[in-house]
């Protein structure tokens, strides 16, 4: 029986202060390539209040349906991002999954897929459910390579459901089954 | 110019009343064969008042975020289901689309796919979108035919969303472009 649920092998997941949350993720959000990696919102400048106020609404809720952690480095301790489950749907098992590494300095290191490997131990041996989808943009290949790494496998593409930069852009939906999971762990 | 964009060759949109479609949608809510081909949660009952409120409360939001319908037949303007997009992204020129229509004894008469032909004429011609997406459960084929009528494409499947009936089924996504709906339409 592992224990450390929440450990992986580079990152680690935690909660944080809400001044903290805020004052990160509003530096992160001025980013425009993560916020164009990370979501469809147009690009903006979100206020340190603004986004503290949002997250204490958020913490307080009780959380039933969503499942939400911060990412912090093992060496340096260091906040890095985000990765939590939403639209949790208990009578049938399945959920979505979100994350954002929100410093550059730990792109393409391993960082997401460690976080990603957390989460998904978490969804399938803590919460015990059967399925997780996302939704990650053509243009994201290392996400998509991350992704699949970590044990996803395509199941479509809402064609043409972006547009920036001039042109359209698909949406490649992904998901991963519990058996799936399992076989890949053994 | 076609000014006459609300009405179909069955039925036609009609304004969304809170207190109409409160009662109508908690009465059609008491099937839960109804609720079953329309929602993922899980069957409830829900009161006027309750629905109303919740309804009062969504419409109410600025900038409109649903673009809410009802929809009634033409030849003797009784009011059978509602449709409507939800969730638009002005910014990617893209939306969901929703439906659903109360009473069995209207299923399976054309009603559905007059009613998508119409909403789909006001999404790529009125609000100028550039796609539609929907996500429709593996155990409708009433509505996939329906919805392959209108023009929509399988675009893939989330496999096992659902846990229904002690067994698991798709979830299917579909989508239209507006290109391909101006070529089927002109």
């Amino acid at each position: 029986m592992n224990n450390e649920l929440l450990t992986g092998d580079l990152i680690r997941l935690t909660a944080e202060d809400p001044q903290i949350y805020a004052e990160t993720f509003s530096r992160w959000g001025r980013d425009s390539e993560y916020t164009r990696l990370l979501d469809n919102d147009p690009a903006r400048m979100p206020s340190i209040t603004k986004t503290k106020e949002w997250f204490e609404k958020f913490s307080e809720k009780e959380q039933v349906n969503e499942t939400f952690f911060l990412v912090r480095s093992l060496e340096g301790n260091t906040l890095i991002g985000f990765v939590g489950l939403f639209g949790i749907e208990w009578n049938h098992g399945d959920a979505w999954v979100g994350i954002g590494i929100g410093d550059r300095q730990y792109w393409g290191k391993g960082y997401g897929t460690d976080a990603m490997r957390v989460i998904l131990r978490y969804a399938f041996t803590e919460l015990n459910l059967h399925r997780i989808t996302l939704g990650v943009f053509e243009y994201n290949s290392r996400a998509i390579r991350s992704y699949e790494k970590a044990g996803f496998i395509i199941e479509g593409r809402f064609r043409q459901q972006l547009h920036r930069e001039g042109r359209h852009w698909d949406e490649i939906m992904m998901g991963i089954l519990r058996e799936e999971w399992m076989e890949n762990e053994k | 110019m076609k000014n006459d964009l609300l009405t179909g060759a069955l039925v036609r949109l009609a304004a969304f009343d809170p207190q109409t479609m409160a009662e109508a949608l908690s009465r059609w809510g008491r099937d839960s064969e109804y609720w079953r081909l329309l929602a993922s949660d899980p069957a409830r009952l829900h009161s006027t008042k309750a629905t109303r409120e919740w309804l009062e409360k969504e419409l109410d939001k600025e900038p409109p975020l649903f673009y809410m319908f009802s929809i009634r037949t033409l030849d003797d303007d009784r009011l059978v289901g509602e449709i409507g997009l939800d969730g638009v992204e002005w910014s990617h020129g893209e939306s969901f689309v929703g439906i659903s229509l109360g009473e069995r004894q209207d299923w399976g008469k054309g009603y559905g796919t007059d009613a998508m032909r119409v909403i789909l004429r006001y999404a790529f011609t009125e609000l100028n979108l550039a796609r539609v997406s929907l996500d429709v459960f593996e155990y409708n084929p009433r509505a996939i035919r329906s919805y392959v009528k209108t023009g929509f494409k399988v675009e893939g499947r989330a496999r096992q969303f659902l846990n229904r009936d002690g067994r698991r089924w798709d979830l299917i996504f579909m989508g239209i472009l507006q290109d391909e709906w101006l070529n089927q339409e002109l």
